[in-house]
């Protein structure tokens, strides 16, 4: 019973440590869709430099996966019994989250909203890739690379959040031009391993593929585990970036990716808090966004800049 | 082997004292179990330690072997007072025990249950030295003369099998003080003799045995010393050789026991349950029997006979591949114990602990529980209250050793478990009523209440099976016997006429030979 | 000789109660401890919005547990509930929004149909002899794949159906006592713990959830019907995820068909933690009621304290194993 004690008083004192003091400087809530992705890292590293810049603290905080809407809302109120001066917010659900949004504006914390947008008024600006235009340039560059004919499939990371809609709808409505490209599959993971499965059974049902698209990071990666798996020569373009899918674009498993700017993101996501506070007027959408990127342009510093591991 | 000589008598008693308890209080709540009691063990020799069910013995044997601590005393192992704040430290200091209730790993096989913890290694000591492990294990078989594979899994194994295996993993440590708390309550006549041989091995050897168990001629053939408990009371110790029996249980009961007498009572006419051309699973082969109102019908033969298994299958616990049974002198079909029940038949199974109770359950709801949908109002909601008061009853009928109706089952003594049981059926009142092996563990006062109360039962019109390892018994309850070898009805005899003798050599009349 | 004193004690001096009791007491401190630790910590974890907003976060997984509690204490395992429940919301949404009956029939609709799954997975146990852990196993994924299909990977909104939402949130205590504010989500789950609580212990049903959890073989050698009972107890279990459900989809106003998986785990960790044995045979409601207080807390207010997600992880996983190992200490002694 001892030893339990002293383990419970050590792990206290851990958590002690990691938890910010935020007493004296304004304290903005960020909260994201989850926090154990790349992506989310690296929006939370561009919303603690942006906090470090504007002299305010902040805490980052997701639910364990993107489908616990409701895990969110219990942040959302547990984050405003700290009283926080502004909400940097990240929506599982355009609407099932209005009634926790609503006691923010209420007591008239400013709301950003970023990543995805909301379906009501109340934030003052949405920091956000357009994620229909973002997936409309992967169907472009996968039909020049495949020479714009072909069977092609896409693996999208969900079907409800409004990033695997986006990204879904602009991919298709894009190859839907194209006439001798025909979209053969969908399938949908947002894991690297369950991804992998799935376009493993997409390559065997269509031995004529020419491309996939995949929608996120751990679609991507998916994708690149099915290809060095099954030695296909399908060509890939994936979304986001991240370590593992760095790797495949450098060694040749995708051809290349969309990538979102999550750094300015989570920059945008801060300033425009600390500026809505200094109360000055902001646009209602702030396109953080996108680049596509290759073996060849990755060390481009404006391309390196938004990358992320 | 040779098993009823005369014991060597007291004197061996005079080896060195290998263990001393002195004064042990223990307390449970609202049980005063053990009241001061003192007992020593020398080397060579075996002490009996008897008592009524709920005396105290298998507490006190766990006290001596770290189960439980003792709520004040002493505890002398080798001249030297120790403490044992667990089983573990009770095997350290070369103390075994053959548990009352088996404590065994049904997915394990026999080897590895009697080895666990303590396996032969090999490979760095990374890997278990199966073959060392199975031939370790065939050697202490060989030594009781049983024949079970070491590679079986105990679960699948009888209770007397499993029993055996139990033995044999108290041997496997060669301890110099071994505890066996009614060792042979599963066990049939040969295993018996060849349990006893080891335990002359034993004492030859200079180990202590303490021997708890119901049956008198047992410690009148082995015991050298026998102590005797009364509701947690240290009693007396006694030279074996000079303590008749009629001492022993005087000294146990507080008073005089009434010997109780053969089967009277009428049989009547009526046919109850007929059972033809019944073949079930490996062990009942072409069983056909019947059965009247107001008898009582022994089932006698060796274990493995097949007798549990004819009962199994008449009320519906195991498959049935052919056959027919009729009750009442109509045809039914039995395909699940609950078929049965409605059907009036009920069973008491041999293996307590893994068929009988529900440890977990108060013995109010262990009583009813056959019952309880007549315990409800509105079909759903449970009347405790009357379920208390009846349950009240029948533990005052049979004696049952319990602070209150609401205890849980697994905390009374196992001759107490068994009356519960016994309760359930009687409670339920079914007309056909199968009772294998019902004095398990019952100690010789309730022994002779329960055939009391099953020659009433009969009398009252009630047609009983009984299935009995115990020859007297069969003898002593049965209108009629029943002999089955080898899953096969070998012979009928009456009740009157019957002898130990002509009942073995059918219960011995193998197929083989009688082809 | 005092061989039978027999009184008509109550369960309380009985030993399977003592050692419950027990548990309950172990987790119920550690509960206080939390409380105290977070009070100490921060100033705004003690405010009476924060302990409504706990309240909310555990109604759910609460009721959850309830469901989880009565088929572990029978030695079962149901690894579906948290995508039944989400089936469930979705079939009140079809009900009352895509097929735009009126909420009397949505919302038994919904309870019905978790009780049917219930009853097809506690018959598959019972009837099949598959285990448990396989069936629910099975029966997870399966509803998570129908939820998809149903809706077509589409939340259905409750919009058209605004009375929809005062089932969880808007409080009608709150209405007459004004400043109250408990949503009634929090008093479902106290009205359905009692339930549960009488059920387990004052009716049949519940009798044979303890009985099979303590030895179903000796209980079906007693003559009883043992499969009916397995299938009522499944099927008990599947109509409290329904409840779950339509609590979890007023809150969000929204029938979501990607939640529900992992949810399960959480119901089984708040039962784990109030002692409730997953050999089976021990545990009560109210002890499940403390788990789910446990984690709530523990989330909540490491939250308040602006601790680090991952570390969140780190307590709630010690916590449980702390849970378990205290059970396990208890039964060895008893
Ligand atoms: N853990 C426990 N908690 C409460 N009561 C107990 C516990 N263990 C034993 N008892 C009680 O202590 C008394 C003595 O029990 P014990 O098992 O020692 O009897 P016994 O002499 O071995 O009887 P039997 O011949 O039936 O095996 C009984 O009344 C029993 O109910
Ligand atoms: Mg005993």
């Amino acid at each position: 019973m001892k030893k339990l004690i002293a383990a419970a008083a050590l792990l206290g004192a851990a958590m002690a440590l990691t938890a910010t003091a935020h007493a004296d400087a304004p304290y903005y809530a960020i909260i994201a869709k989850g926090f154990d992705h790349q992506f989310w890292q690296a929006v939370k590293k561009g919303a603690e430099d942006q906090a470090k810049a504007d002299g305010v603290t902040i805490t980052f905080e997701g639910p364990k996966t993107e489908a616990e809407i409701d895990k969110q809302i219990d942040i959302l109120n547990a984050d405003f019994a700290k009283k926080p001066v502004g909400l940097g917010f990240a929506a599982l659900d355009t609407k099932a989250e209005t009634k926790a949004l609503q006691q923010y504006a209420d007591a008239k914390i400013p709301i950003v909203a970023f990543d995805s947008g909301v379906a009501n008024d109340l934030p003052v600006t949405t920091c956000t890739t357009d994620n229909v235009a973002a997936a409309a340039e992967a169907a472009k560059q996968l039909a020049k690379a495949i020479g714009d004919e072909g069977e092609v499939a896409d693996e999208i990371h969900d079907q409800t959040s409004a990033t695997g809609l986006g990204r879904r709808k602009g991919f298709e409505e894009e190859i839907a031009k194209h006439p001798k490209i025909k979209l053969v599959d969908t399938k949908f993971a947002n894991a690297d391993a369950k991804a992998a499965d799935d376009i493993k059974a997409i390559l065997t049902a269509h031995p004529n593929l020419k491309g996939i698209f995949a929608s996120n990071e751990g679609a991507a990666n998916g994708l690149a585990i099915a290809k060095k798996e099954t030695g296909s020569k399908v060509i890939g373009i994936g979304f986001d970036s991240g370590k593992k899918q760095k790797d495949a674009i450098m060694s040749g498993l995708l051809a290349g990716s969309i990538t979102q700017n999550p750094v300015g993101i989570g920059q945008c996501a801060v300033s425009s808090l600390t500026k809505a506070l200094k109360g000055e007027k902001l646009e209602k959408v702030i396109d953080t966004g996108f680049y596509y990127y290759t073996k060849d342009n990755m060390s481009d510093p404006k391309i390196a800049a938004v990358l992320y591991d | 082997m040779s098993s009823s000589e005369k014991s060597h008598g007291a004197q061996s008693v005079s080896g060195p004292k290998l263990i001393e308890l002195r004064d042990i209080e223990k307390r449970f709540p609202g049980v005063h179990a053990l009241r001061g009691v003192n007992f020593d063990l020398r080397a060579g020799e075996v002490h009996a330690l008897m008592g009524e069910n709920g005396a105290g013995k298998s507490t006190l044997m766990k006290i001596l072997t770290g189960v439980y601590q003792p709520d004040s005393g002493e505890i002398i192992v080798g001249g030297k007072t120790v403490t044992m704040p667990n089983p573990r430290a009770g095997q350290d200091l070369g103390i075994s025990i053959i548990h009352q209730e088996l404590y065994l790993m049904n997915h394990l096989t026999a080897a590895q249950n009697i080895f666990i913890g303590r396996e032969p290694r090999k490979g760095l000591g990374i890997f278990v030295d199966n073959q060392k492990l199975n031939a370790n294990a065939a050697a202490i078989f060989k030594r009781m003369k049983i024949d079970i594979s070491p590679e079986i899994e105990v679960g699948g194994l009888t209770v007397a099998l499993q029993q055996l295996v139990e033995i044999a993993k108290a041997l496997s440590f060669n301890s110099k003080v071994l505890i066996m708390d009614e060792p042979t309550s599963a066990l049939n006549e040969t295993e018996v003799a060849h349990l006893f041989a080891i335990i002359k091995d034993l004492k030859a050897n200079g180990v202590g045995i303490v021997y708890i168990t119901h049956k008198m001629d047992e410690v009148k053939q082995i015991a050298d010393r026998i102590t005797v408990m009364r509701d947690g009371q240290y009693i007396d110790t006694l030279p074996q050789e000079d303590t008749p029996i009629s001492k022993i249980i005087s000294l146990m009961v507080g008073r005089e026991l009434a010997h109780a007498s053969r089967a009277e009572g009428k049989v009547g006419h009526e046919q109850v349950l007929k059972v033809s051309g019944l073949n079930a699973g490996k062990m009942v082969k072409d069983v056909s029997f019947t059965l009247k109102k107001g008898e009582i019908l022994g089932f006698a033969g060796l274990m493995g006979a097949g007798r549990t298994e004819v009962a199994r299958a008449i009320f519906g616990a195991d498959k049935v591949q052919s056959g027919e049974i009729e009750i009442h002198g109509k045809k039914v079909k039995v395909k699940s114990p609950a078929d049965a029940v409605k059907q009036g038949l009920a069973y008491l199974s041999e293996d307590r602990k893994r068929f009988g109770v529900v440890t977990g359950l108060s013995v109010r709801d262990n009583v009813t529980l056959p019952s309880w949908s007549r315990f409800t109002t509105a079909g759903f909601l449970m009347k405790d209250r009357e379920m208390n008061k009846t349950a009240a009853e029948y533990v005052e009928k049979l004696k049952v050793k319990t602070p209150s109706v609401s205890q849980i089952v697994r905390l009374l003594s196992g001759g107490n478990q068994q009356k519960v049981v016994i309760s359930k059926w009687l409670l339920r009142d079914c007309d056909v009523l199968f009772f294998d092996e019902p004095t398990r563990g019952i100690d010789v006062g309730a022994k002779a209440e329960i055939y009391k109360l099953l020659q009433s039962l009969a009398e009252q019109g009630k047609a009983i099976v009984v299935i009995s390892s115990e020859l007297e018994e069969v003898l002593r309850l049965s209108h009629r016997i029943i002999v089955m070898c080898e899953g096969r009805i070998t012979g009928e005899l009456d009740g009157k006429t019957a002898t130990q003798e002509s009942i073995m050599h059918l219960a011995t009349q193998r197929q083989s030979k009688a082809a | 000789m005092n061989t039978t004193t027999v009184s008509q004690t109550d369960f309380a001096k009985s030993g399977m109660f003592t050692v419950a009791t027990l548990q309950k007491a172990v987790a119920f401190a550690v509960l206080l401890l939390l409380v105290v630790f977070f009070s100490l910590m921060s100033p705004v974890f003690l405010s009476w919005s924060n302990a409504i907003n706990i309240m909310t976060a555990t109604s759910v997984n609460a009721v959850l547990g309830i469901a989880c509690t009565l088929v572990i204490i029978s030695a079962g395992i149901d690894l579906s509930v948290g995508t039944l429940m989400t089936f469930c919301s979705i079939i009140a949404g079809v009900l009352s929004i895509n097929l735009g009956l009126p909420l009397w029939i949505g919302i038994p609709g919904a309870l019905l149909s978790g009780a049917a799954v219930g009853a097809c997975s506690g018959a598959i146990i019972a009837y099949l002899k598959i285990p448990p852990f396989i069936v629910t196993l099975g029966f997870m994924r399966a509803l998570y794949g129908l939820n998809i299909v149903v809706t077509s990977a589409k939340p259905i909104y409750f919009d058209d159906q605004p009375k929809y939402s005062l089932i969880s949130p808007d409080s009608s205590i709150s209405a007459l006592i004004p400043g109250l504010g408990i949503p009634n989500a929090v008093f479902v789950m106290v009205l359905l713990a009692i339930v549960a609580a009488i059920v387990l212990n004052r009716t049949i049903l519940g009798r044979f959830i303890y009985a099979l959890g303590s030895n179903e073989e000796a209980v079906r050698l007693s003559g009883v019907n043992v499969n009916i009972w397995k299938v009522g107890i499944y099927a008990l279990s599947g109509m409290i995820c329904g409840i779950a459900g339509l609590l979890l989809s007023s809150r969000l106003g929204s029938a979501q068909p990607a939640i529900g998986m992992g949810y399960e785990l959480d119901a089984i960790a708040a039962t784990v933690i109030g002692g409730t044995s997953l050999a089976g045979g021990r545990g009560t409601i109210l002890g499940t009621i403390i788990g789910a207080f446990i984690i709530s807390i523990l989330s909540n207010g490491l939250t308040v304290l602006s601790v680090a997600d991952e570390w969140k992880y780190v307590a709630t996983g010690f916590i449980l194993v702390t849970a378990v190992y205290v059970d396990m200490r208890l039964k060895y002694r008893g």
